[in-house]
């Protein structure tokens, strides 16, 4: 077995902290079982198992789907549902404004949705009308714009506020909002930011410094880059094969992802100079937390653009829009590496010290990779299913990954680097 | 029964071109040692004794003969895909030892070809048991029954598969006497062949391969090629180029619906993790083209990259840089840019 032995990869550990989430399928539709337990002194519940392997003609699978469909059916029946008519919430549905208010608002949705103006009035875009009257929260009221008081205004149903969306569009973002809200996400419009103020970032400045020694070792590496002539190879001569891979990755140029708060600054310095958003997100979304507030939200984890493929209009975004995205992206800077983790500049003292686990540099490159730097997130509505895509900005051209046997993560030629690179490395244990 | 050779030192070398590593120490306070360094240094050459013989068939097809020529290529890099194996030509090696004309290794090709064969059969007896279950159902025997029946079959299956684990035999067909040459040697008739992107790497990039640049890139594309003709293999090869030049090593992803492959020092060592796409920078694909992509790479648990390749220069420039046989500023007027695609699920995010 010389050949077909994979070697154990040494990295095992990294492989299962990073398992893509997504990897061994969704199994998120419920089993109904449970909650049938719960509900009534059910004598049997039938348990999600394998399917048969083909139709054979008997009922057995359909007695399971049968099974499957009447617990489902009969915990929703069977369970008490309803309201105390004191506690009900009235939400009056503004038609100039295609937006609701609820006079005396109270519950505890008012902790993610609504907006509290100065007389105490909670303020409901339409989606969160629309989310809350589907639940059950609200009764949802039309108002006319003509009278102060609501005793005549209709009551509208579900049906009837689903009549009232403006565009196809609004109903697809409406319908992620419902399903993101339902997962337990919190979710709202995305408004457009000024600028990154409360970023406590020290001032960047481009140190002359460093991209003077740049320049210096561009100069040496001139003698080692290649001409792509056919005769160059009698003239140069490569001592180890990072030599010969540095002076090749230098034909094509790439683009670099911002990998600091301070390069995703200059980025954002220019967008604003050539002021181009036209295209934004249609969601900020926040994971599930305990301690959210509307007034002060943070950034969000996530952004959400929603398009529904099956318009006229509809186009995956080409590679120059998503750039655009990223560009107008306003979500937490925790995908970005620390600039001491990205292999150029040595470690801090400090910095060192904080991180309890020491990785070694090709695991933390590995995982650079695979988690690669600002994300955003499309919602891509097909006939009513809703699929998430998560578009990442990878770095490729940044890494160098080719296998050397002193294990230091950048190869230099010369010994003054070298003694460099080994002195770092001291210092950050 | 040949010695084993660690991957390490088999595969010592990531590219054929290798690199001085003989040279003798270089000792500060010795001036002879720098003399004799220095001798060394200026004597040796990164370039290759013979460079590799390469056939072009029908203008696109780019083939290695020579059996050493092959093996070269594969042990150094990993280029190239033997055409009757997986893609290490081991076709020789396996023919022998299926004649029994020499013992060998168990190559991969047979461990696949094994378990190929384990799963038909598995199939077969799959297939028998469904209809005994069917008959036992339409006897109105209890389901929990059934159950019980259907896992003593699969358990019965797993234990003969244990067991059938190690059988090997030697087999001969009538027309295994063609395979042998008048003075009964086994024939040569496996070849390696180049993507496209491989042999002008190997030409280009590093002087491998006996062939002239222009020329080749002359049949691949034509003499006299307009900008859409050599468009494609210069997207392809800039793609290419970027990941070779930073260490990768690019195979083809055709078995798994992209362009290409990214392994982590090569084949032997590492599965490859990311499926690589390469696309103009405005392309626009519908949204099915990539979700299926994402799903095949996504079930082999690699990561999908759509790299985009957008074209810095007028294609006049490009053109005129192309029949001036500047081809480095050809390939030198594209940008690579990267971006990972991969399915969100929110249940799976919400920590």
């Amino acid at each position: 077995m010389s050949v077909g032995v994979i070697e154990v990869v040494e990295d095992s550990a990294v492989r299962s902290a990073l398992v893509d989430s997504d990897a061994e399928g969704d199994e998120l539709s419920q089993d109904w079982s449970h909650i049938a337990k719960l509900s009534k002194s059910q004598v049997v519940v039938p348990k999600r198992g394998e399917k048969d392997y083909g139709p054979d003609g008997t009922d057995a699978q359909e007695l399971l789907l049968y099974k499957a469909r009447k617990a489902m059916f009969d915990s929703l029946s069977d369970a008490a549902r309803g309201t105390v008519i004191k506690n009900l919430t009235h939400a009056f549905y503004v038609p100039e404004l295609h937006s609701a208010f609820v006079p005396k608002p109270k519950g505890s949705f008012m902790h993610t949705i609504g907006k509290v103006d100065r007389k105490g009035v909670c303020w409901l875009t339409f989606h969160e009308l629309v989310y809350l009257a589907e639940r059950g929260t609200i009764t949802p009221y039309f108002k006319h714009s003509e009278r102060q008081d609501h005793d005549l205004d209709p009551s509208l149903s579900i049906e009837d506020l689903y009549m009232l969306f403006k565009s196809p569009q609004e109903a697809d973002e409406f319908a992620v909002y419902a399903h993101l809200k339902r997962l337990g996400f919190i979710v709202m419009n995305s408004q457009p930011r000024q600028e990154m103020t409360h970023r406590e970032v020290p001032k960047a400045i481009p140190s002359l410094f460093q991209s003077f020694r740049s320049l210096a070792r561009r100069q040496f590496d001139i003698f080692r880059t290649p001409t792509y002539h056919p005769l160059q190879f009698h003239l140069m001569r490569y001592t180890s094969s990072g030599q010969i891979y540095d002076a090749l990755s230098k034909l094509i140029p790439h683009y670099v992802a911002p990998k600091t708060i301070q390069d995703l600054q200059g980025e954002k310095l220019l967008t604003l100079k050539e002021g181009d958003s036209s295209r934004s997100f249609t969601f900020d979304v926040w994971k599930p937390q305990g301690s959210f507030k509307k007034k002060a939200p943070g950034w969000p984890d996530f952004q959400v653009l929603v398009v529904n493929k099956n318009t006229k209009d509809y186009k995956f975004p080409t590679y120059s829009e998503m750039k655009l995205l990223f560009k107008n992206l306003n979500t937490k800077v925790d995908s970005l590496v620390p600039e001491s983790l990205s292999g150029k500049t040595p470690p801090e003292k400090g910095k060192a010290q904080r991180q309890s686990k020491p990785v070694a540099p090709h695991v933390e490159q590995q995982r650079r990779l695979k988690k690669g730097y600002r994300s955003f997130i499309l919602a891509l509505m097909d006939d009513g299913l809703i699929s998430f895509v998560r578009l990442t900005e990878s770095d490729f051209g940044s890494e160098k990954v080719w296998f050397d046997p002193k294990r230091s993560p950048i190869i230099k030629s010369n010994s003054r680097n070298k003694r460099k690179t080994s002195s770092d490395r001291s210092a950050g244990k | 029964m040949p010695k084993y050779i660690p991957n390490a030192k088999q595969y010592k070398h990531p590219l054929p071109i290798h690199p001085l590593d003989n040279l003798p120490p270089l000792i500060s306070h010795n001036p002879l040692s720098w003399v004799y360094w220095l001798y060394k240094y200026l004597s040796s050459t990164n370039q290759l004794a013979v460079n590799i013989h390469v056939e072009l068939s029908s203008g696109k097809h780019i083939t290695v003969a020579d059996p050493n020529e092959m093996l070269y290529l594969w042990r150094n890099g990993f280029f190239g895909t033997a055409q009757l194996s997986r893609s290490e030509p081991t076709w020789r090696q396996r023919t022998l030892a299926r004649l029994g004309e020499e013992d060998s290794p168990q190559a991969l090709e047979h461990v696949t070809q094994q378990r190929r064969l384990q799963r038909l059969e598995f199939k077969r007896q799959r297939a028998s048991f469904e209809e005994t279950k069917l008959s036992l159902r339409r006897q109105g025997v209890d389901e929990s029954e059934i159950l019980q029946q259907e896992r003593d079959f699969l358990k019965s299956l797993r234990d003969r598969e244990i067991q059938l684990q190690g059988q090997n035999a030697v087999s001969l067909r009538d027309s295994d006497i063609e395979l042998f040459d008048n003075e009964d040697k086994l024939k040569e008739l496996e070849v390696l062949e180049l993507m496209p992107v491989e042999a002008v790497f190997l030409t280009f990039a590093l002087p491998v391969l006996d062939m002239p640049i222009a020329s080749l890139l002359a049949s691949l594309c034509g003499s006299r090629p307009t900008y859409d003709e050599i468009h494609e293999l210069c997207i392809k090869y800039a793609a290419y180029h970027h990941y070779r030049s930073h260490g990768w090593c690019v195979r083809s992803g055709i078995k798994f619906g992209c362009h290409y492959l990214l392994y982590k020092r090569g084949p032997p060592f590492h599965h490859a993790e990311y499926g690589v796409m390469v696309l103009n920078s405005e392309d626009s694909m519908d949204y099915t083209f990539y979700s299926s992509i994402a799903r095949v790479l996504g079930g082999a648990k690699k990561s999908f990259i759509l790299c985009y390749v957008e074209l810095c220069e007028s294609q006049d420039t490009v053109l005129r840089h192309w029949n001036a046989g500047r081809f480095d500023r050809v390939f030198g007027s594209y940008k690579v840019g990267e971006i990972m695609y991969r399915r969100w699920v929110p249940g799976k995010n919400r920590d």
